[in-house]
């Protein structure tokens, strides 16, 4: 843009001069912009690339032990026996958790009113999330190993993981229940129903989506979690790992990969490529999992949703 | 025929009122595991101060020595000096924090004023995918690919740096990159989510008054979600501070290492507060150097605990939630 083409010839010097400065602003705005906009650009494709990287590159480091005939049995070279606890401990620590935080969403959504009581429980579940993990994992082992006798024990691995995914099971089930509309509460109370046949029967089935989507994204965080079990549940398996006993303590996948990685080599009975191996083939397997809930979370929501509203 | 509607009906509000009693126990449950917590490790906090530690030396001196068996005496006496393991936390926390607000703002950014829908559907899942990413998972990434690599970096200058021993690649270092990637997730998420807060309409008004895209960013949308945005950096460093077995793993020292103000540092293996207690606590359970832990872990708690009030103070400044 020149500026002979938008000035016209009858200004007086001076105003040309003021119109040149004033180009000259919109001109260095422009480059701003540009600078600006491209430094955006760049910096979100590196972050971007520099995820998708670490994960190709876990799942590339560990593809080979996915076909390493001794990987899938339960020796030490193999991870059979850690992902038997891994989903043990899942579906124990979901009982207490899916349950018990459900029960507390529907209290604080349906039960109660706005107020300095859901203001407390609010701030008591930010608070509670804020914890690191390693130290509720020592609280977990003061209260449920040594005060309540239960040792170190799956049982009291499960309790720990009840309080720490708490805070995110409460929040993501309050969503789904804030999600389903205020018109079908009001509909199932005017036709007579009392406050708990109106939950059961309306809003329950309503928020179903949103509740299984919680309950797999918190399912991706007891799989995930290892600084609150090291101390709960301990990094050792007893002879007999295959049964339901939950007074037994044992390693998942995740104990299993930091125990290696701390340990040396002589103390797993493995040599040192064997245990490279087994080390990329657990973080692999952890990578895949994660990847698995995620997609798992996206579409069984949506998929049920299909379904009930077919229905 | 009406007697047994009444009858139904009285079951009915039976019912509601015992599911109205167990929902109310399960959320008082969650105050009760919180206040659990602050009294359980506050009771066994301030033990050892009475068992040869002193408040003073506890924060000031760098010798962790709980079972007295680095005793330069030889007398097994033990010693409660946690300065090391505090500046260590510090340190990788805020090194950390450094490098990821930055990215995290230019990204979020990016992510709500700028990006094609298209980038926006890849990127989301790939963010949402990464806060979930087992913190052993990413220490074990640590150890093969950031350890080594930054091993093969500073070898060569390890005389200009001041380090002494051999290096590895382990430290402060290598700390810091590990936490860039667990925190930046979580900043990014909470960053998003406070720029989307904005309204539109403020996006409008910058530009009606004929602002550029980028002043429109910066000076209208950035001041705009401040405080939100100064919410996910807090939330950001309360998870660095507690995050444990990525740090452990490629922190892997016992004390400070001897020259403190050299860059070298950094590249030294190192010490701070959770890798301490991951890799001793097991050991120390049962023995008179178990209650040292436990000053470690009321630290490490009043400490998260102060930066979630932070937070929150901050999101309850914030205009658009």
């Amino acid at each position: 843009m020149s500026i002979h083409s938008v000035t016209p010839s009858t200004l007086s010097p001076a105003e040309k001069q003021r119109a040149a400065r004033l180009l000259d602003v919109v001109r260095r705005l422009n480059r701003n912009n540009a600078i600006a906009s491209s430094l955006l650009w760049v910096v979100t494709m590196l972050v971007a690339l520099v995820f998708l990287a670490i994960i190709v590159n876990i799942i590339w480091t560990g593809f080979p032990a996915f076909f390493a005939s001794t990987f899938y049995t339960a020796t030490t070279a193999g991870i059979a026996k850690e992902l038997f606890n891994s989903f043990y401990i899942l579906i124990l620590s979901e009982i207490f958790l899916f349950p018990i935080s459900l029960a507390a969403a529907i209290f604080l959504v349906e039960y109660t009113r706005q107020g300095p009581f859901v203001t407390v429980i609010h701030f008591a579940a930010e608070t509670l999330a804020g914890v690191p993990s390693l130290v509720l994992g020592m609280f977990g082992f003061l209260v449920f190993s040594i005060n309540l006798h239960m040792g170190v024990s799956r049982l009291a691995g499960a309790l720990t993981m009840l309080c720490l995914n708490f805070p995110l099971a409460l929040r993501l089930f309050e969503d789904a229940l804030n999600n389903v509309p205020r018109e079908q509460r009001e509909g199932a109370l005017a036709l007579g129903a009392t406050k708990w046949q109106s939950i059961w029967t309306v809003v329950l089935p309503s928020a179903l989506p949103g509740i299984i989507t919680g309950l797999i994204l918190t399912a991706g965080k007891i799989i995930g979690e290892a600084a609150a079990l090291l101390f709960t549940m301990g990094t050792n398996n007893p002879s007999e790992v295959f049964t339901l006993s939950p007074f037994i303590a044992s390693d998942t996948l995740t104990t299993r990969l930091y125990y290696l990685t701390q340990q040396g080599i002589n103390t797993s009975g493995l040599n040192a490529a064997g245990e490279a191996a087994l080390d990329a083939g657990l973080a692999a397997t952890l990578i895949v999992f994660l990847l698995l809930i995620n997609i798992l979370a996206r579409y069984v929501g949506r998929l049920i949703q299909r379904k009930l509203t077919a229905a | 025929m009406q007697y047994s509607q009444q009858q139904s009906s009285q079951r009915g509000r039976l019912l509601n009122q015992l599911a109205r009693a167990i929902c109310f126990l399960c959320a008082i449950l969650l105050i009760a595991v919180i206040v659990a917590v602050f009294i359980f490790i506050g009771a066994k906090a301030f033990r050892i101060f009475s068992e040869g530690g002193n408040l003073k030396t506890f924060f000031t001196v760098d010798n962790w020595d709980p079972t007295g068996v680095y005793d330069p005496t030889g007398n097994g006496t033990a010693s409660y000096g946690a300065f090391g393991l505090i500046l260590g936390s510090v340190v990788i926390t805020l090194g950390s924090i450094i490098i990821v607000t930055p990215l995290a703002l230019f990204t979020a950014v990016f992510f709500t004023e700028m990006a094609p829908k298209w980038l926006v559907t890849f990127l989301k899942p790939l963010i949402e995918i990464f806060t979930g990413v087992p913190s052993v998972v990413i220490g074990f990434l640590g150890l093969i690919i950031i350890v080594p690599a930054l091993s093969r970096l500073v070898t060569p200058f390890q005389k200009q740096l001041g380090i002494l021993g051999a290096t590895g690649g382990f430290g402060w270092g290598a700390a810091i990159l590990v936490l860039v990637i667990m925190v930046l997730p979580t900043v990014l998420s909470v960053s998003i989510d406070s720029l989307r807060a904005v309204p539109g309409s403020v996006r409008e008004a910058s530009l009606a008054l004929g602002s550029t895209r980028w002043q429109m960013m910066y000076k209208a949308i950035i001041p705009a979600a401040a405080s939100g945005l100064g919410t996910a950096v807090v939330l950001g460093m309360a998870r660095a501070i507690g995050e444990t077995l990525a740090v452990a793993m490629v922190l892997s020292g016992r004390n400070l290492p001897q020259k403190l103000l050299s860059l070298g540092a950094l590249f030294q293996p190192n010490v701070n507060v959770t890798q301490q207690i991951a890799q001793n606590f097991g050991e120390a359970v049962g023995t008179v150097s178990e209650d040292a832990y436990w000053t470690l872990a009321f630290v490490l708690l009043v400490v998260s605990f102060i930066f979630i009030c932070i937070s929150r103070y901050l999101a309850s400044r914030s205009v658009y939630k």
